[in-house]
């Protein structure tokens, strides 16, 4: 298989060129030794190329951890043998910034032998602005082929893709220009290469500039990201409660068409109760993960979570964390596993721990169907201000802060007392410039993740449900939980949970729950759908409000869920990425301050109300 | 036209100054140094600081056609000097 790789610096395009040229036909590609995911494809109409997309750096002497992964993964791609091309992507409008590392990909190439050819992005932005950038002259000085493309409208794409059909057949000679070229004299000559090729005059960085006056002011600024947050929140509640419904009503839908054409009893309970009880119970939840991951995917491609992470620099900083961990801490509140992930950009080691106990602390996404379970229960479905903003909603507000609050109070206190906060780096920030953001890969990015949280944690949910309707239904064929093999054990653990007002079925699903924090709400589908009359259609939420929860319980087990680790997947993330003696101190820390605040919690409600 | 004046540094810049890099301090590890050198912090380069927000934040500078944000952590140790090109 021939391979051609990909590199750009961060905010060049590389992504959305990657996606241009293969046609978003992606998938993920293991590469041995690394442990970043790397994405690859064929190119569109050349199947037999395959275009490996290189983790984003800009350099190759790196500074963080991340950017040692990417170094490493490229030094070794130039090795193999498969690699024929490389194509170097810069942001035309930007040349100085990218263009060292240009040649510094340049004279690595041409020490191993291998053809490179720049990919000047942006092409589109430079037409609009009318700004011209000489990429003749530049290819001239620097010995490669430059072509202006635009990743966005697919300007140059035709060119690009013939002459490099041409190229991996001819197999150009390769030119030994920059082979010996020490760092020094590069940065020397791309800073010249840069004024002497690159275009001219600041309309851009002006431009730029009056909306990081709007959106960096102080006051103003400060309202707008408030606001920008608020509306985070709002979005993945109150307006994607319509699909939720819908997919609510078509889950039942089948299953009440589906049941009664199943004569064999124990198998209609089954579907009934363990398939569109429990699994249905934790599909309805995909269109918020959907929604939050739209959302995000906005904010990233329009710029503002730059500024974002600059906003939140100064505070974070007095809690141990960094701007730069704003982004992996705000990922955790789609899912903990891809933040273990983005916390690789935290370069300072130790910023980076404090950021890895931040993040499981976040409201992540499979919490969401604990809490909307819990809101739905005790918050009225009521909205205020014509109808904007819905009680639930602000009720999910005020949890997902106290998630983020527990997380900066626990850095917090750890930075103060630990010896390793001394080490910490520097901040600095490139701030793209801002853009209307490109929907499709966006679009395309909430539907993977969604498919992702359904195939991974459905696998788990499916095994799990079906193990809790097997112990709730044997050895008594269903007829009394309290008498089943589930019941057993919830009376077993009940000790454990009773002084906080919580009976076994609250205790079977909180052990359940360690395996994924969703699978708290299927258990208690099928153990209430076992418990109910099977021709109770009433969602669970009405079951629950039925068996008399106190308020206490419900907030306690709101507490317990924001503070504990339940979930293996993020816990050997952790061990991996960071270690397993980190990874276990926290479980085991986590899950006793979760305990200890929900009895907490549960005797002060109890108390006041 | 300028007396000869101790160092300035970059977090010193009022919003809308523009200076040239001069150096870097010693006490600026070597990484870092490369870093910013590598995003155009050239001994020589015009810096504008673009926005100074509040409350200590990260300050917005300009340097060719891209605009990063330092904290005074980094900032402090670039040192620059008054700049033919004046105020933005
Ligand atoms: N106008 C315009 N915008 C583009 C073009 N190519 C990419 N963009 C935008 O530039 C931003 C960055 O693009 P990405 O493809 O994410 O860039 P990247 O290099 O992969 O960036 P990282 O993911 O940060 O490494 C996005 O908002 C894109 O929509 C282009 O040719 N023209």
């Amino acid at each position: 298989m021939n391979r051609v790789l990909l590199i750009g610096s961060p905010n060049s395009g590389k992504s959305s060129l990657f996606n241009r040229l293969t046609g978003l036909n992606q998938r993920v590609a293991n590469f041995p030794g690394i442990t970043v995911d790397v994405a690859s494809g064929p190119f569109a109409g050349m199947p037999d190329v395959e275009l490996v997309d290189f983790p984003g750096t800009y350099s190759l002497q790196p500074i963080s951890g991340e950017e040692a992964v990417a170094v490493e993964f490229f030094q070794r791609a130039l090795t193999d043998p498969e690699v024929r091309h490389v194509l170097c992507v810069v942001d035309a409008t930007r040349l100085e910034k990218s263009l060292y590392f240009t040649l510094q990909v340049i004279r690595e190439c041409q020490k191993r032998g291998k053809p490179v050819s720049v990919l000047a992005n942006m092409a589109d932005v430079l037409a609009v602005n009318d700004l011209a950038f000489d990429h003749a002259g530049l290819a001239d000085a620097i010995g490669a082929p430059v072509l202006l493309v635009s990743a966005r409208q697919g300007l140059g794409i035709d060119l690009l893709l013939s002459e490099l059909r041409q190229k991996l057949i001819s197999q150009p000679a390769v030119s030994s220009r920059w082979s010996e070229t020490p760092d020094e004299l590069l940065r020397g000559s791309a800073h010249q290469l840069a004024q002497r090729f690159g275009p001219r005059g600041d309309v851009l960085v002006q431009s730029q500039l009056r909306l990081d006056s709007f959106f960096l002011n102080t006051g103003l600024g400060g309202v707008a990201f408030f606001c920008i947050m608020f509306l985070l929140f709002q979005s993945i509640f109150t307006w994607s409660a319509p699909v939720m419904d819908a997919v609510e009503t078509v889950v039942m839908g089948m299953g009440a068409t589906l049941v009664p054409l199943i004569s064999n009893q124990v198998i209609a309970d089954f579907v009934a109760d363990a398939l569109f009880g429990g699994v249905g119970a934790f599909l309805v939840f995909v269109p918020q993960i959907f929604v939050l991951t739209l959302v995000i995917g906005v904010l990233e491609d329009s710029g503002y979570l730059a500024r974002a992470a600059l906003i939140c620099h100064r505070p974070l900083k007095v809690f141990g964390l960094t701007g730069k961990s704003f982004i992996p801490m705000l990922s955790g509140v789609a899912c903990a596993i891809p933040a273990i992930y983005a916390a690789r950009a935290v370069d300072s080691p130790w910023q980076r721990v404090m950021t890895y106990l931040a993040i499981p602390l976040m409201p992540c996404s499979a919490r969401l169907p604990v809490y909307t379970l819990l809101i739905a229960v005790f918050i009225p479905d009521e909205t205020a201000l014509l109808g904007l903003v819905g009680w639930q909603g602000l009720a999910l507000f005020l949890i997902y802060f106290f998630g983020m609050f527990a997380a900066l109070v626990i850095t917090g206190v750890v930075s103060r007392f630990a010896s390793g906060a001394k080490s910490e780096l520097p901040f600095v920030l490139e701030l793209p410039p801002y853009r209307l953001p490109s929907i499709r890969p966006i679009l395309r990015m909430a539907i993977n993740r969604s498919k992702h949280f359904v195939t991974k944690a459905g696998k788990v949910i499916l095994a799990v449900t079906i193990a809790v309707w097997v112990l709730g239904y044997f050895p008594n064929g269903g007829t009394d939980l309290g008498t089943s093999w589930l019941g057993m054990l919830g009376h077993w653990i009940q000790p454990l949970f009773e002084p906080m007002g919580l009976d076994w079925r609250y205790g079977v699903a909180i052990l359940s729950s360690f395996l994924a924090r969703e699978v708290f709400v299927g258990t208690l589908g099928t153990i209430f759908g076992i418990e109910g009359a099977d021709d109770n259609m009433l969602p669970l939420v009405e079951q629950i409000q039925g068996s008399g929860l106190p308020l206490g319980s419900g907030i306690a087990l709101l507490v317990f869920f924001a503070i504990a680790l339940q979930c293996v997947s993020t816990v050997a993330i952790l061990s991996k990425e960071g270690s397993f003696r980190l990874a276990s101190r926290m479980l085991v820390g986590y899950l006793v301050t979760a305990y200890l605040l929900a009895l907490l919690t549960f005797n002060v409600v109890e108390a006041l109300v | 036209m300028h007396p000869a004046q101790s160092p300035r540094s970059l977090w010193a810049l009022s919003k809308g100054e523009t200076c040239a890099v001069l150096g870097f301090d010693e006490a600026l590890p070597e990484p870092y140094r490369i870093r910013l050198m590598e995003f155009g912090f050239h001994q020589g380069e015009a810096v504008t600081c673009l926005l100074r927000p509040g409350f200590g934040a990260p300050r917005v500078y300009r340097v060719s056609n891209t605009v990063f944000s330092l904290d005074v952590e980094i900032a402090r140790f670039v040192f620059v000097e008054q700049s033919e090109l004046g105020s933005a």
